[in-house]
């Protein structure tokens, strides 16, 4: 790999950290989701500062080429990743339908209060 | 005396709540009506406070599974011994409900439902339409051994030991197979009587070509990994 890439590949991993963190410094990510990001970032950076790691493990496992070690644990992360957004987003459903659901009862709640309150009460 | 509750779920019904309503009332006069509005856009909600039945309103559109477990929460919570689903389209006949729930006052069963198909009532259904009961009355006969001609059928009314079930799960779209199916599963015994039918009276039918094709996939998955999971 040249150097002029490798240069590219850190200042792409390096970006992307910032950015993560950035998100989470404004709250628009959350700390327990982020770690996994700010993970992958990090060995974004690592590939790209010491690439032999790369070539080490793609060799092990037997991959003809090292970018094919990239493409597979990037695209078997991505995977990981969207199913587990596809959980939160079920469990997100389902805390918001008991939501909606005690909203209407608290709602009739609250009107059915506010007609008993408003009759006349000769005790008052 | 029973406390009975007619839960009508509606999503812009307009046209047709009304009838319905007034249907009720003459054939069941001693329960209460409750409509739950899953967030209608038209002036659904305005003729339910008009009639003065008791409402319950979703803040946006939930689908009819949440919907109907809004209502039995509040049947539950406020001590009714019988609810009945009947659909704001008009197109469950409100004679039938006194034969409805005399299964149910008899102590025969938990969940009584109203079938198109027991007697020649006279409900024209299309040949997609047979077809997909059929299909779904074969998955309940696989998966409870027992004979529903009508599974489908939203026209339903149970105790309030089908009512606890309900209430802590209901699926949440195409509910009507799979509530029978659970229910049967948590010992609770169903009966079909039969009942007539109208085609809907306004709106239109929230089942197409694509989300039949969906609910058949959809239940049949869902009730399949639900013999995998361990009963409370």
């Amino acid at each position: 790999m040249s150097a002029r890439l490798n240069l590219f590949a850190m200042i792409g991993s390096i970006s992307l950290l910032l950015i993560i963190l950035e998100l989470v410094r404004r709250k628009y990510l959350r700390e327990r989701y982020s770690l996994i990001w700010i993970m992958a970032g990090g060995i974004f950076l690592l590939l790209s500062i010491r690439l032999e790691i790369l070539r080490r493990i793609s060799d092990f496992l037997g991959f003809s080429v090292p970018s094919n070690a990239l493409f597979f644990f990037g695209i078997l992360f991505l995977v990981l990743i969207v199913l587990g957004l596809s959980v939160i987003t079920s469990r997100l459903a389902e805390k918001n339908k008991v939501l909606t659901q005690e909203v209407a009862l608290l709602k009739k709640q609250v009107a059915d209060l506010e007609k008993s309150h408003n009759e006349p009460n000769p005790h008052r | 005396m029973m406390r009975i509750l007619v839960i009508t779920p509606v999503f812009n019904e307009e046209e047709t709540l009304r009838g319905v309503i007034l249907g009720i009332r003459t054939s069941l006069p001693q329960a209460d009506i409750l409509v739950v509005n899953d967030g209608s856009t038209d002036s659904t909600g305005n003729i339910a406070r008009e009639e003065g039945v008791l409402i319950l309103e979703h803040p946006y559109n939930m689908g009819i599974g949440a919907t109907m477990q809004t209502g039995f929460l509040y049947a539950l919570r406020n001590g009714y011994d019988i609810a009945i689903q009947v659909d704001g389209d008009g197109q469950h006949h409100p004679e039938s409900l006194p034969s409805l729930i005399k299964p149910l006052l008899e102590g025969h069963c938990n969940l009584v439902i109203g079938s198109r198909y027991l007697s020649d009532g006279g409900f024209k259904s299309t040949f997609l339409r047979k077809l997909g009961i059929k299909f779904f009355s074969s998955v309940v006969w696989i998966f409870t051994g027992k004979r529903a001609t009508d599974p489908t059928s939203g026209f339903r009314a149970m105790d309030r030991k089908g009512l606890k079930l309900f209430s802590e799960e209901y699926p949440s779209d195409y509910p009507e197979v799979e509530a029978v199916i659970s229910a049967n599963r948590k010992g609770l015994h169903f009966q079909e009587i039969p009942t007539m039918m109208r085609d809907r009276q306004g709106g239109t039918s929230s089942i197409g070509m694509l989300s039949a094709l969906y609910y058949m996939v959809k239940v049949t998955l869902s009730i399949s990994i639900g013999l995998f999971r361990r009963t409370k």
